[in-house]
């Protein structure tokens, strides 16, 4: 080897090593935060290990909390994806919320309304019409940023409330449960309900999430799409110059994780909730995002970064019952676990 | 009288590029004084070294007599000196007189009553030296004119006696030029000394008090307008001697014999008039065309709408009027991608920012353009086997000295970075080529590289347009030459009729009626 060809060695040292030094920055990363977080425990009065312990026992101790932590994973998982692409293109699209909503909406106006009596297909037609409606709602965003220039961040973030006030709307008026006073939409036609598994008590979306993993990680990685995506991440200039048509991909990118997100409120209707309900998302649009990032934008990062986070979440809540400990602290926790990340990646690119 | 500023033996480097050879400069009290040279001259480098920008390595700065030595810009600012620079440094947002006073070192506090009074002095200096503008106006609103303006009060006010322009008229308007040289004369007049750093000879002609001219790094000479002619100050400034003309020698042959083409142009351009980034003026009703076989240079100095021209021909950026045609049919409205289909290829002028992207690697640079096309995979799958091949062979065609094929491209030197961009562009089947300022901050050896392979592409029958700032290159590989002065086609040339001193002078804006020709419209091909 030459002296040259050493010292390129040195400054671009083999991809492996990449990879491993970001793993390595991750778990640093998870540690401190749960280091920070035994701290808050602390501060508020509590013993971190058994809170910890208590925290894991809920979430994992008995099967039906293992259901619940998937259950919370799947549309962390679904719209994570579809938020760590359209990252990688720098396409920031803050709105996964409004289009989870969106999505519901539509897959429950069809589970409620459609007089289809056979289930497959009832919850295919649901499903499909979630999808559509996420994506549209995406699409609206991606349009104005690549005719008008406009900021998707903004526009993406604002569709947000359009679509929770349109939902709501819907939900108190048209929609409204009869007889019922408070916030509840009528429930879907029984057969659109989606099965569940027996003792987990989660539905079988979970098996669509699942396999959207190695479908997303195909998509980023192996095809001429998910390439574009980087280039134009990347650098968007020489991307446009090497014949990337970066308004379409925009588009497309919003259409996808658009998509993705009503896909995943279409599942929170027909398999959690089975009515209109304002209350199928806990913020997942807004936590997907957290979870693309832990995640590294990367498909088996995401799925690591939804289980890891609906773990927090759901066993948070035994722990702060059990132990006294202010569910607060516990959803501290993903957000000290970011500022972390952060600073383990800069650390892990300067080394 | 004493002098403003006498600098002595300057010398400086940037690793073991010397930019600066022992210079001397001299400015009197009063004077407008011209410094004048070619890009890469050191005009600018001479200038930050009074500036306090950059300590020179080797020499001396008086101001007034007596020896300074400048650590930063506040030192020479404390010593009267203020510098425009080319590019201005304002903040949009704030207003003339928050501008004025930014980076001063006062209390914690802006108060009202305090920017009042700047206000109450910028007005009173404004007036004074009839600057004409309002302290109270937010620079965002303000034309590009008037933010020079801006920048000139900004350094009156922080007590500049002795003014530095860098490239004043780069980015004005013909019409704003005519304004800027009348208030700099009533500036001289009140006792202000002024250098301005240019490569427009008009500018120098009509407004100088003295010229020094500088090439390589090295003063030619100084001299006043009237004891010299537009003629000799281009002379001066490119110079005799030929830098590069031997490199290619063997390659002249090729291209210096070959007859005026006559078949049907490839690509070709009629009265494009297009605006620039900011929204002035860039392209003037601009027509050529290149025919398979031939190099069309458009030559030209920065600012004169070389790369506006470069993103209009490649369906970077949306003419304002006009028609791009490319074998024929009109392409005006079309983008890169459907460019690149049509066999027109690319050498930007800016490798970092369009040619290669850094953050991947050398392989996948190389088929930035054709991932997803046969034998690259296709939409369903890249294939990433054929992608390392095709590596290996340009790595080795072009000589990129890589460590291999997944090395990231950011990694790579300017020289080899260069390569790989050519290697992609003239790995595609091409009809047309746009080379935008292939040899800029390369070496001697690279250099050399680049202009072999643009020859060969030529002799392979493609049409090639160079956009060239640099002389030599011009000169070297042109069959055929258009001078671009503010965003016009000046002149034309045949490679029989190129000529050093008149390529300089039309380069350099100065009229020669003998040679200018109207626009390249009215030629036949």
């Amino acid at each position: 080897m030459s002296v040259s060809q050493a010292t390129a060695r040195l400054i671009a040292p083999p991809r492996l090593s990449r990879r491993l030094r970001a793993i390595l920055a991750s778990a640093g990363a998870v540690l401190l935060s749960l280091v920070v977080g035994g701290l808050l425990i602390v501060i508020a009065g509590g013993d971190p290990l058994s809170a910890y312990r208590s925290l894991l026992d809920g979430a994992l101790g008995t099967p039906y909390g293992i259901g619940q932590v998937l259950v919370l994973a799947i549309p962390l998982v679904i719209i994570g994806l579809g938020l760590a692409l359209a990252f990688r293109g720098r396409v920031y699209n803050i709105g996964a919320e409004g289009q989870l909503f969106m999505g519901a909406l539509a897959s429950g106006v069809v589970a409620i309304l459609l007089p289809v009596g056979f289930g497959p297909l009832l919850i295919g037609l649901a499903i499909l019409a979630g999808v559509v409606a996420g994506a549209g709602w995406g699409a609206i965003v991606g349009l104005l940023r690549a005719h008008w220039g406009v900021n998707e961040v903004i526009t993406s973030l604002l569709l947000n409330f359009v679509a929770i006030l349109i939902f709501t709307y819907v939900v108190r008026r048209p929609l409204r449960a009869p007889g019922s006073p408070d916030l509840q939409g009528r429930a879907i036609q029984p057969e659109a309900a989606l099965p569940a598994l027996p003792d987990l008590a989660v539905h079988i979306g979970l098996f669509l999430a699942l396999a959207l993993v190695p479908l997303a990680a195909y998509v980023m990685a192996r095809t001429p799409f998910g390439f574009r995506v980087r280039m134009l991440g990347f650098n968007a200039e020489a991307a446009r110059t090497a014949g990337v048509r970066s308004g379409r991909m925009v588009v497309g990118l919003m259409l996808i994780s658009g998509g993705l997100a009503g896909l995943a409120g279409a599942l929170q209707i027909l398999g959690v909730a089975e009515r209109l309900d304002p209350g199928i998302s806990q913020g997942y649009g807004f936590t997907a995002i957290v979870v693309a990032l832990l995640g590294r934008l990367n498909a088996v990062g995401v799925l690591l970064a939804a289980l890891f986070i609906a773990l927090l979440q759901s066993g948070g809540q035994a722990m702060s019952v059990i132990e006294g400990v202010p569910y607060a602290i516990v959803l501290a926790i993903p957000g000290v676990f970011v500022v972390f990340l952060l600073i383990a990646d800069r650390l892990a690119r300067s080394y | 009288m004493e002098l403003s500023v006498s600098m002595k033996a300057i010398v400086k480097r940037f690793g073991r590029v010397q930019a600066l050879a022992g210079v001397d400069f001299d400015l009197r009290p009063g004077e407008i004084h011209a410094l004048l040279g070619e890009n890469g001259a050191g005009k600018t480098t001479l200038m930050n070294t009074l500036y306090g920008m950059l300590p020179p390595d080797e020499g001396t700065i008086a101001i007034g007599g007596r020896e300074m030595q400048f650590r930063s810009p506040q030192d020479a600012i404390a010593e009267g000196v203020g510098m425009v620079h080319q590019h201005f440094m304002l903040v949009p947002t704030l207003t003339v007189a928050e501008n004025a006073v930014l980076g001063e070192r006062g209390g914690p506090l802006l108060r009202k009553r305090d920017l009042a009074a700047v206000s109450e002095r910028l007005a009173e200096l404004a007036a004074r030296y009839g600057l004409d503008l309002d302290p109270g106006a937010r620079v965002w609103q303000l034309s590009v004119g008037e933010q020079q303006r801006v920048e000139v009060l900004r350094a009156l006010y922080k007590g500049a006696r002795i003014l530095i322009l860098d490239e004043p008229t780069a980015t004005l308007t013909p019409l704003e030029t005519e304004r800027l040289f009348p208030k700099l004369r009533t500036l001289a007049a009140e006792g202000a000394s002024i250098v301005f750093i240019t490569h427009h000879l008009e500018d120098v002609i009509s407004w100088a008090d003295r010229i020094t001219v500088l090439r390589r790094g090295e003063r030619v000479g100084t001299l006043r307008p009237s004891e010299s002619s537009a003629g000799e100050l281009a002379r001066m400034m490119v110079g005799r001697d030929v830098r590069l003309m031997q490199v290619v020698a063997g390659e002249r042959s090729v291209s210096g014999t070959k007859e005026a083409p006559r078949e049907a142009p490839v690509l070709s351009i009629e009265g494009i008039n297009a605006d620039g980034d900011r929204g002035t003026p860039a392209l003037r009703d601009v027509s050529f065309s290149v025919a398979p076989g031939e190099i069309l240079a458009i030559a030209g100095v920065e600012g004169n709408g070389q790369p506006e021209l470069e993103e209009v021909l490649f369906g970077l950026r949306a003419p304002e009027s006009g028609r791009v045609s490319l074998d024929g049919s009109d392409v005006t409205g079309t983008d890169p991608a459907d460019r690149l289909r049509l066999g027109l290829g690319l050498v930007p002028s800016n490798r970092y920012r369009r040619g290669v992207i850094r953050e991947l690697t050398v392989a996948e640079n190389l088929v930035l353009d054709r991932v997803g096309e046969p034998p690259f995979g296709s939409e369903l799958r890249m294939n990433r086997r054929e992608m390392a091949k095709q590596a290996e062979e340009l790595i080795r065609r072009f000589s990129i000295q890589v460590s291999g094929p997944d090395q990231l491209a950011g990694t790579l030197s300017g020289g080899n970075a260069q390569r790989l961009v050519l290697a992609r562009v003239l790995s595609r089947e091409l009809r047309c080529l746009v080379a935008a300022q292939p040899t800029r901050g390369l070496d001697v050896g690279a250099i050399e590289f680049v202009w072999e392979q643009l020859a060969a592409a030529r002799d392979r029958g493609l049409a090639i347009v160079l956009l060239s700032t640099d002389l030599d290159e011009v000169l070297s590989m042109a069959d055929r030459c258009c001078v671009i002065y503010r965003g016009r086609l000046v002149a034309h040339w045949t490679r029989e009729e190129l000529d050093r001193e008149r390529v300089g002078l039309a380069m350099g804006g100065a009229k020669e009626p003998a040679v200018a020709a109207p626009a390249v419209a009215s030629r036949e091909i």
